[in-house]
C-alpha cells in the first residue's frame, strides 16, 4: 500500500514538474517571440515596452505593440485553440490520425474565401488588394462564413447520423467536394489572385492586428470554456460512445458539444490565420506521450501549454530571426515538426501502445 | 422485493428507417433476481446481443416491457439507469495511457457530477472494487500492458464500481484462454451469490456455463427462449435439440459436445478407471464405435491397469497384441 502510494504521489509531482517546465517554455518563447525577428530588440527594450515604461525608441515601441505582440498572442492563442480542437476530435472519432479540420472547417473556410479572392469579376478588384495585405477584416469574414456554415452542417447532420465513421466519411466527402470547387475557381483565374489565395491557404500569424486579434480571443476563449465543461465525457468517450451511455452520460449532447466547441475553436484560427495544419494532429499526441496519460483532466491543462509553446516556436522559426524573409507558419510547423514528433514517438518504448487514443 | 429484470411480451429487433422493422423475437418473458447467474447461450446470430442490448437501454425495444427493479426501463434517468445496470461489452477496448484504478474508477461516474469530483467514498468503493475482483495489483499497470484476461477483470472491475444491481456482460470470455474463461465464470458466480448482483452473461462456453449458471436462457434461432437450469435443459433434451446440426453432438453424459457420435466400426471396450474414460474418446475419433458387450468376431481392446502405468490389450483379426499407449493402438488400428 505504501508503494503504490509512493508511485502514485510519484507520478504526481513529475507531471507538475513537467507542466512547470512548458509553462516556464511558453514564457520564453514569449520573450524570444518578441526580441527576434527582423530587427533584433534588446530584452531590456522590450521589458520597457510591456512594463509601458517611458524613454523606449518610438520604432522599437512601434514594432513590439503592433507587429510583434499581436502576432505572438496569436500564435499562443491559435497552439492552444488548434491542439484543443484536435483533442477533442481524436478522443470523439477514437482515431489517432483525426485533426480540427476532419470535418471540414478549413474546406468551409477555403471555401469562402477562394470565392473571395478567386470569384473574380464581381468582387474580384474589390477584394484583392485586402487578400494581398494578409488578410484584413474582408477575407477573416468570408473565412468564417464558410467555416461557420460547415459548422452548421456539421451540428445538422451530427443530430441524425448517430455513428462517428459516418460522420468522418461524411467530412471528408464534404472536403474533397469543396477542393474540386476550389480547383475550379483556380483553374479559371488570373494568376495573382491564385498566388493571393496560395498566400491564405499557407497560414501566417502576422496579418492579425489588435481589434481582429481580440475577435479571436473571445470566440476562442468561449470555445475553451466549453471545453471546460467537458473532461468527463471525453473520457468516457475514449470506451466507446456505448460505455459511456450506460454510465449515465447524456451522448447526444455531448457529442454537440464537443463538435461545437472543436469547430468554434479550429473555425476562430482558420479564419484570421488561414488553415493551419499539424498542431492539431501533432499537440495531443505529444500531451498523451509527455505526460503519459489519455485522462483529459490532465491532457486539457497540458494541450494548452504545449500548444502555446509548439505555435509559437513555429511562429518564431517563421521569422527566420535576423533575415528580412518569412516563412509560412504551415512550411514551418510540418518541415520542423514532423521530425520532432517522429523522435518523441520512437523515444519511447510504449510508444505505440500509448499513442491509442 | 420485485425481480432485478423482468420482461414481458418483449419484441426485439432493428427500427429499419421508415420500412417495417426487423424482429428478432417476440413475446420473451423473463426474469432474472439477485443473486442468480445466469448464461445467455444460444447459436451464432440468434440475437443474444440485441437482447443483452435491449434490457440495458442501449437499443430501444420494438414492443412489450422491461421493468427494472418493478420500475420501467423508459421511466429511468441516464444516470438512475446507470445506478441500476452495468455492462461489460463485447468488443475490447482500445485505450492507450491508462491506468487500472483510473479505468476502474470511471465506474463511479453516475455518482459523481460535472467535473467528476471523486469522494473519499468513491475511491474506497473502487479500492473494495478491485480487492473482489482480485486486480488491486494492478492498480498502477497501464491498461494496455495487461493481459487479455488481466483486461476483461479490469472491465468486470468497472462495471462492478458502478454499484449496479444487474450487470449485463456479453460474451466476456470470448477472447481468454481456458484458465482465463474459468476464472471470469468463478468470478462472476461468487459476484451473484456473494455481493448481491444480479448477473446475465452470454457465453459460448457450454462447458463452463453448465457448471456455473444458476440459470441458462436458451435462445434458438426462431427466437424463443427456454429457461431452466442448466440439469433441466440437459434432462429435457432442450440442449440436444437446439445445438444438434450437421455433424455436432451433444451428448447429455459428459455435458459436452462431440463433433462424431463414433463410428460405425463396432469394437469392445474393457477395463476401468481413467484410462478406459480417455480409450474410448481415442476410439471414438478414430471411427469407432464402442460396445457395451462383446459378440464373436468383433474387435477387443482391454485396459490393464499396472498400478499408474497402463497397457493396452488388443485382440483384432484373432490375433493378440499389447500395446505401450494409446498412439500405437490407433495406429495399428488404421494399419
Amino acid at each position: 500500500m505504501t508503494n503504490s502510494l509512493k508511485s502514485k504521489k510519484g507520478i504526481k509531482s513529475n507531471r507538475l514538474w513537467l507542466f512547470g517546465l512548458f509553462l516556464f517554455a511558453v514564457l520564453l518563447l514569449f520573450l524570444l517571440n518578441i526580441m527576434l525577428g527582423s530587427v533584433r530588440i534588446p530584452f531590456k527594450e522590450v521589458w520597457g515596452v510591456l512594463m509601458a515604461r517611458e524613454g523606449v525608441r518610438e520604432s522599437w515601441e512601434y514594432i513590439v505593440r503592433n507587429s510583434r505582440l499581436p502576432r505572438v498572442l496569436t500564435a499562443a492563442l491559435a497552439g492552444i485553440a488548434l491542439s484543443a480542437s484536435g483533442l477533442q476530435m481524436q478522443t470523439m472519432f477514437r482515431n489517432p490520425l483525426a485533426d480540427p479540420f476532419i470535418l471540414g472547417i478549413n474546406s468551409g473556410a477555403s471555401l469562402g474565401v477562394a470565392l473571395t479572392i478567386l470569384g473574380t469579376g464581381f468582387v474580384g478588384g474589390l477584394f484583392l488588394p485586402a487578400a494581398n495585405s494578409g488578410g484584413e477584416f474582408t477575407l477573416a469574414l468570408a473565412a468564417s462564413a464558410g467555416a461557420g456554415a460547415v459548422l452548421a452542417l456539421i451540428l445538422l447532420v451530427g443530430r441524425w447520423v448517430k455513428n462517428p465513421t459516418t460522420l468522418l466519411i461524411l467530412g471528408l466527402m464534404f472536403g474533397h467536394a469543396t477542393s474540386a470547387i476550389v480547383s475550379i475557381l483556380i483553374y479559371f483565374s488570373a494568376p495573382e489572385r491564385i498566388h493571393a489565395y496560395s498566400i491564405w491557404s499557407f497560414g501566417s500569424y502576422s496579418g492579425v492586428n489588435w481589434t481582429q486579434l481580440k475577435v479571436m480571443a473571445i470566440v476562442i476563449l468561449a470555445g475553451l470554456a466549453l471545453l471546460l465543461l467537458l473532461p468527463k465525457g471525453l473520457n468516457a468517450l475514449l470506451l466507446g460512445e456505448d460505455y459511456a451511455r450506460t454510465m449515465g452520460l447524456n451522448v447526444g449532447l455531448l457529442r454537440f458539444v464537443i463538435l461545437l466547441s472543436a469547430s468554434v475553436l479550429s473555425g476562430a484560427v482558420t479564419a484570421f490565420c488561414g488553415p493551419i495544419g499539424f498542431i492539431g494532429v501533432a499537440v495531443p499526441h505529444l500531451a498523451r506521450n509527455i505526460f503519459k496519460t489519455s485522462n483529459h483532466k490532465i491532457l486539457i491543462p497540458a494541450i494548452v501549454v504545449i500548444g502555446a509553446a509548439v505555435s509559437m516556436a513555429a511562429s518564431l522559426i517563421a521569422q527566420l530571426p535576423g533575415s528580412q524573409l518569412m516563412l509560412p507558419i504551415n512550411v514551418v510547423t510540418s518541415l520542423f515538426g514532423a521530425p520532432f514528433v517522429v523522435w518523441v514517438l520512437l523515444k519511447r518504448k510504449r510508444g505505440a501502445a500509448s499513442f491509442n487514443v | 422485493m420485485p425481480p432485478v429484470l423482468q420482461t414481458s411480451a418483449l419484441k426485439i429487433g432493428y427500427k429499419n428507417g421508415s420500412r417495417t422493422p426487423k424482429i428478432i423475437a417476440d413475446s420473451l418473458d423473463l426474469e432474472l433476481r439477485v443473486g442468480e447467474l445466469v448464461c445467455l447461450i444460444g447459436p451464432n446470430g440468434v440475437g443474444k446481443s440485441t437482447l443483452l442490448r435491449t434490457v440495458t437501454g442501449l437499443q430501444p425495444k420494438l414492443g412489450g416491457e422491461i421493468l427494472l427493479s418493478g420500475k420501467s426501463l423508459e421511466a429511468y434517468a441516464p444516470r438512475d439507469l446507470a445506478s441500476q445496470v452495468s455492462v461489460v461489452l463485447t468488443s475490447p477496448i482500445s485505450v492507450g495511457a491508462m491506468r487500472v484504478d483510473e479505468l476502474t474508477a470511471m465506474g463511479r461516474f453516475p455518482f459523481t457530477g460535472l467535473f467528476d469530483r471523486m469522494s473519499a467514498h468513491d475511491w474506497d468503493v473502487v479500492r473494495q472494487t478491485l480487492e473482489v475482483v482480485g486486480v488491486d495489483k494492478l492498480q498502477h499497470r497501464y491498461v494496455h500492458t495487461l493481459s487479455d484476461g488481466e483486461r476483461q477483470k479490469v472491465m468486470i472491475a468497472r462495471a462492478l464500481a458502478q454499484e449496479p444491481r444487474l450487470m449485463v456482460l456479453d460474451e466476456p470470455t470470448a477472447y481468454l484462454d481456458l484458465p482465463g474463461r474459468v476464472v471470469v465464470m468463478n468470478l462472476l458466480h461468487d459476484l451473484a451469490c456473494g455481493h448481491e448482483k444480479a448477473v446475465l452473461t452470454s457465453t459460448h462456453d457450454l462447458d463452463l456455463a453448465l457448471r456455473h449458471a444458476d440459470r441458462i436462457w436458451l435462445m434458438d434461432e426462431a427466437g424463443q427462449i427456454l429457461q431452466g437450469a442448466p440439469e433441466d435443459l440437459v434432462l429435457n433434451g432442450s440442449f440436444a435439440q437446439i445445438f444438434n446440426r450437421a455433424g455436432v453432438h451433444f451428448d447429455p453424459h459428459s455435458g459436452t459436445f462431440d463433433t462424431q457420435s463414433g463410428g460405425l466400426k463396432p469394437i469392445f471396450l474393457e477395463g476401468q478407471g481413467l484410462a478406459l474414460i480417455w480409450t474410448r474418446k481415442a476410439l471414438h475419433r478414430a471411427g469407432y464405435k464402442v460396445e457395451e458387450a462383446w459378440t464373436p468376431g468383433c474387435k477387443r481392446v482391454r485396459v490393464e491397469d499396472q498400478g499408474g502405468a497402463y497397457l493396452w490389450h488388443a485382440e483384432l483379426d484373432g490375433l493378440s497384441e499389447t500395446f505401450p499407449n494409446i498412439h500405437a493402438l490407433l495406429q495399428r488400428l488404421s494399419a
